[in-house]
């Protein structure tokens, strides 16, 4: 066990050299407003519900400010900001291979000729190409 | 992709020698022999977190993907059961986890600076959030279970997301055996649970609040020098005296058997109960006239010697509100179908709660479905987290970690940040549509 | 459990016919089970794996036979049509998940992976022991499904037949759930161990292409195995609890199910070919005695296929129901995905070009991968054209298409590998006349197998059906006489492996006169891998490397790198002080 050797808080600057530490240290300031402002979107991102701008447009607000959130989480928090690139490139695969995954699957079952069941009257979407014609 | 190259590690009785511990002591004892120096050890031991978080949101994403899919094609099976979650419940949990997040990260510096205390302070506030975290998830949880909203084929809810009574399938509302919404106008009952989905409920009978307690009879009502008859008959003479029996328009009434000894009117007319189907064929139920409610004659339990039965009047409900939009409506009884338009061209508010009142929109549960899906998957990563905090712990206790060695620590905090950032997705996702 | 380092270079005769080391091999150095059970070696935990992948293939291949026994007449010949479909089933699941998927990383990448980077052991060798035993009791949970019950839905799992089945569908999926954690920390290992145990002076453009084929699949498994993972999870609990997503009756989608299984087992297949395509790189170079022809674009072809590999799944899923636009975007995709593996065929020919032929058993094995990866990549595209693929989505066309890249081209270059790097790991020669008899039997056998199975599938016969009409029945039998000569010839083969353990010639660090550093280990190495630090040479040059005896080669006059141009060798008594 190395002795129990305190640091000072001048250790807790931003641009402090890491060559003392294996890896950045996130001072109290980053932390803390990190945390307050997740805490400040948190409540603004509910009290966006209240108002009603249009089914989309508020699953929109509320999907730009929950990005807004991660960001903060994977950039501090996280200290993807401070750490090595290739450490972002693997989280950013992760998130396109997941992307692709939707974007593909929700591609091809948009394409199913169905009824919307909330609008019952409109008629099914014309599918892609033309229609094979028996015979 | 440039990686620092290592040179190659002699193992060759080689003990410390590559310890570069900063002048501060002995290298720690957790660097293990395959790694040259502590830095080594930790940059080897963050790539290989970075990739388990990589798989970890490709293992949520399948959910994801199933969101999206049942979100874009049925969007009003979200729009109606997303009411049924509390948003407090659900903002309360974002804050503990977003607190939690916070008291994470500090660990990490708490360990890169040599600070004990304020590690072990940190790792256990993280583990209290995450249990408060479970602990919310639980009362919200519970709550589905006892209300039968649920995922699959037991989603059987007893309210609508707004707060209505429904059908249900299988009666499953906790609590009440069945109730009733009166309609003055017609004298009839026009929504209600009910036990026997055979039952049809289109039909003009009455479905009888089955709220029957013990109703005590004492054999001096057989009176009138009839001898004390058998509790059965007592009883039924004892329930007729309450009310007055008149027939429903249409219904022919059935002759009662056995009291017209006990019998004695109020004056009134005709000296029979209509009976009535409910849901049970031993409940006999009586209509009340002058707008009194319901009574329930409770028949089965003649094998008893003393019977005490107690039922209670419902008061009929009030006329219905003018503003009350489903006041002039018939609502259809059959399971399932959505509720009819209203008076008045309704504000999108107004248009938001008559979709939550009527009934659930076919295949409601599979919004819970993946509600359960995701949330639960969620709390095992939450549980999970907590096993592994609660070891750091007591690792820290044990004063294992240093400016040198905190590689768990701060691995775990990444797990726990993910895990933060997974629920800061769902909580918009689940619980704020519009 | 480290052992301790020797305490002075002092040389004892271990029995190393190259002569005395300082240090005792790894299969020796600790004895007893406990040491095996727990150990750290990578080496050991290799070996470990390949048992229990060897014992897989004698399993998964007993239940192929059955399969072929079945077949050789119409109607019933030896079991019932849902026995019949138990053993199709239980041929697939076992077969894939824990022979192919595994066979080459698991148990091959971990014995030699850090010894080709000159490393002492992986990354993380305790998820390396933990990797383990999750493979261990994610076969136990497979195969112990087979006394409740077995598994009938065929090994892709598809919904509703598997909520419905009465099979314990439970138990496998657990299985099968654990078998993709496995995978998963494998790779995890192996990618993280490629970026920080690699020498000073092998940057990535001198990595052997065996380690660019692991990165590769290390990349598949980190990122697809764990939507594997999500499916298996959301059946079992679809099973057990009605939370109705792929049940169409609670508003569930069953399609659904193919696209979460196929978003992996399409990279899983690459999972399965392109560490095999790594060995055989190795392989095909040794025994040319020469640099691999185009080495940057097989190293760029190994990841372009990784990440291509995510693109194609809906392959499988073309009369389906998927829609058209979705078939479309696929075929078009799938014929892309089919240029990297064509670019390493290219490569590997030229590579054989003006080589110095030695047709050791491992060579025959390359080449039989030549001809019959080929066969199964071209008869791939054939599957990837939308109207060919509606006649011939589940006839034995595409059964004989995956069976040539599964078995043809994986277990091929398995056998090959295991035959390469067999004097290494177990310090023995083994028997080259069997060895070679065998990969002849081997590659004879599967073509008379498989090859009428294209011919019945054109023709019209369908896939998992244990009844035909008559006029397949001449490819049928040739197919299942096929089988036995393939599983005879496997069975002898795996013996003969296992028996040189105890009877074979005692091996000298290279035996084929290999460029890569784990040929610079002793045969076997011991426990931490080097007895002294490798000394790094330029990649595939066999200019240096003579035949002093049989089976044994040295480097005379070494070709050291120079530091100054960018990559640096560490020569002995230059190691980190």
């Amino acid at each position: 066990m190395s002795a129990a050797e305190t640091h000072d808080d001048h250790h807790d600057d931003d641009d402090h050299h890491d060559d003392d530490h294996i890896s950045h240290v996130a001072s109290i300031k980053v932390l803390a407003g990190t945390g307050g402002a997740l805490l400040v979107l948190t409540i603004v991102t509910v009290l966006a519900t209240k108002v009603d701008f249009g089914a989309n447009i508020n699953l929109g607000i509320a999907m730009a400010i929950a990005t807004l959130k991660a960001t903060l989480v994977v950039l501090f928090f996280m200290h993807l900001k401070y750490d090595r690139l290739f450490h972002s490139v693997v989280f950013v695969g992760a998130l396109l291979a997941a992307a692709l995954f939707v974007s593909f699957t929700l591609m091809d079952s948009n394409q199913y000729q169905q009824t919307n069941i909330w609008n019952p009257d409109a008629p099914p979407a014309a599918p892609i190409g033309p229609r094979p014609t028996s015979g | 992709m440039s990686d620092q190259l290592h040179p190659p590690h002699d193992d060759r009785g080689a003990e410390h020698g590559h310890g570069d511990d900063h002048g501060h002591g002995h290298a720690s004892p957790f660097i293990q022999h395959h790694y040259d120096d502590a830095k080594h050890q930790f940059d080897a031991g963050k790539l290989g977190i970075w990739l388990f978080l990589a798989q970890e949101v490709l293992f949520f994403s399948a959910l994801f993907v199933a969101y999206i899919l049942y979100r874009y094609h049925h969007p009003e099976i979200y729009s109606y059961a997303h009411k049924y979650l509390d948003v407090k419940f659900g903002a309360i949990n974002t804050a503990v986890l977003i607190f939690s997040s916070l008291t994470a990260a500090w660990a990490v510096r708490c360990a890169q600076l040599n600070q004990r205390r304020g590690l072990i302070l940190c790792l256990a506030a993280t583990i209290v959030c995450a249990c408060t975290f479970l602990g919310i998830k639980y009362v919200e949880y519970s709550h589905k279970v006892h209300e039968h909203i649920l995922f699959g084929r037991y989603f059987d809810p007893c309210v609508s997301s707004g707060g209505r009574e429904l059908l249900t399938k299988g009666n499953n509302c906790a609590g009440t055996k069945s109730t009733v919404v009166w309609d003055a106008g017609s004298q009839a009952a026009t929504y209600g649970c009910y036990t026997d989905i055979d039952q049809d409920p289109r039909k003009p009978g009455v479905q009888a609040s089955c709220q029957v307690t013990e109703y005590a009879v004492s054999e001096a009502k057989g009176a009138e020098g009839k001898p004390a008859a058998k509790p059965t008959e007592t009883l039924k003479a004892a329930i007729t005296e309450r009310c007055v029996e008149e027939p429903l328009p249409g219904e022919e009434p059935e002759p009662v058997t056995g009291h017209e000894a006990g019998h004695k009117q109020a004056g009134e007319a005709a000296p029979h109960a209509q009976k009535f189907p409910c849901w049970r064929p031993a409940f006999q139920p009586a209509v009340c006239k002058k707008g009194v409610g319901i009574l329930v004659e409770y028949g089965d339990h003649a094998e008893r010697e003393d019977i005490r039965i107690k039922a209670e009047c419902k008061a009929a409900p009030k006329a219905p509100d003018p503003g009350d939009l489903l006041a002039d409506r018939q609502q259809q009884l059959a399971l399932g179908k959505p509720a009819i338009q209203p008076r008045h061209e309704l504000t999108v508010h107004e248009a938001h709660e008559l979709e939550a009142a009527g009934a659930p929109p076919e295949h409601t549960n599979m919004f819970f479905t993946i509600y359960f899906a995701m949330t639960g998957l969620h709390g095992i990563h939450v549980l999970f987290g907590i096993g592994v905090f609660t070891w750091l712990l007591i690792r820290a206790i044990k004063g294992q970690f240093t400016p040198d060695y905190f590689g768990p620590v701060d691995f775990a905090a990444l797990y726990w940040h993910i895990v933060d950032l997974i629920w800061i997705f769902l909580f918009p996702l689940l619980y704020l549509i519009h | 459990m480290a052992t301790q380092p020797a305490t002075a270079q002092a040389k004892v005769d271990y029995g190393y016919p190259d002569g005395p080391t300082s240090e005792l091999d790894y299969l020796h150095a600790e004895k007893g089970l406990r040491s095996w059970l727990l150990t750290l070696d990578h080496k050991r935990i290799g070996l470990m794996y390949l048992f229990g992948i060897l014992g897989s293939l004698i399993v998964g291949g007993a239940f192929a036979l059955l399969v072929r026994t079945e077949l050789w007449a119409p109607g019933k010949t030896i079991v019932s049509q849902d026995t019949y479909n138990q053993f199709f089933t239980l041929h697939g699941a076992v077969m894939v998940f824990l022979v192919i998927i595994p066979g080459i990383p698991a148990a091959l990448g971990n014995i030699i992976l850090p010894i080709q980077l000159g490393a002492p052991d992986v990354a993380f060798p305790r998820l390396n022991l933990s990797s383990f035993y999750l493979w261990s009791a994610g076969a136990l949970l497979l195969v112990g499904a087979i006394p409740f019950g077995g598994l009938d839905t065929g090994w892709t799992l598809y919904t509703p037949y598997s909520l419905e089945t009465k099979t314990p569908v439970l138990i496998a999926v657990s299985g099968v759930f654990l078998l993709g954690f496995s995978s998963i920390f494998t790779g995890l290992n192996m990618l993280v161990t490629i970026h920080k145990f690699r020498p000073q002076g092998m940057g990535w453009f001198q990595l052997p292409l065996n380690v660019w084929a692991i990165y590769a699949t290390a990349i598949m498994q980190v990122l697809a195995t764990p939507v594997l993972g999500i499916t298996v999870l959301l059946l079992a609990v679809e099973r057990f609890a009605h939370i109705g997503i792929f049940d169409p009756t609670l508003g569930g989608d069953p399609v659904l199910f193919q696209h979460f299984f196929w978003f992996y087992s399409h990279p899983a297949v690459y999972i399965m070919i392109i560490p095999a395509m790594g060995v055989i790189s190795e392989m095909i170079s040794t025994f040319s005695r020469k640099p691999v022809f185009g080495y940057r674009f097989v190293a760029y072809s190994s990841v372009s296929l990784a990440l291509l590999s995510f693109l194609v799944w809906g392959h499988h899923m073309f009369v389906s129901g998927q829609s058209r636009l979705a078939n479309m975007v696929f075929s078009a995709l799938t014929f892309t995905v089919g240029i990297p593996s064509a670019i390493k065929v290219f490569n590997w020919v030229s590579t054989l070009y003006k080589g110095d032929i030695r047709l050791k058993t491992p060579m025959l094995y390359t080449l039989s991968f030549l001809l019959l990866f080929t066969i199964g990549g071209l008869t791939g595209l054939f599957l990837g054209i939308l109207a060919v693929d509606v006649h011939l989505h589940d006839t034995y066309f595409v059964v004989a298409h995956f069976h040539y890249v599964m078995m043809g081209s994986t277990l091929v270059a398995f056998l090959g590998a295991l035959h390469y790097w067999w004097p290494k790991f177990t310090g023995r020669m083994y028997s080259e006349s069997v060895g070679r008899a065998c990969a002849i039997g081997v590659f004879f056998g599967f073509n008379l197998t498989f090859l009428p199975q294209f011919v019945m599938g054109a023709r019209g016969m369908p896939r998992r059906y244990w009844d035909y009409d008559p006029q397949y029945q001449i490819y049928h039998q040739l197919s299942t006489i096929g089988a036995f000569v393939l599983g005879v010839a496997i069975l002898i083969t795996v013996i003969s492996l296992v028996s040189s353990f105890w009877t074979g010639k005692k091996a000298f660090r290279n035996p084929w006169g290999a460029s890569s550093l784990e040929w610079q280990a002793p045969s076997p190495p011991p426990t931490f891998n080097f007895e002294k630090p490798p000394v790094l040479h330029e990649l595939y040059n066999y200019d240096d490397l003579v035949e002093i005896g049989e089976d044994r080669w040295e480097r005379q006059a070494p070709t050291e790198v120079d530091p100054a141009s960018g990559s640096s060798t560490v020569t002995p008594g230059d190691a980190h002080q």
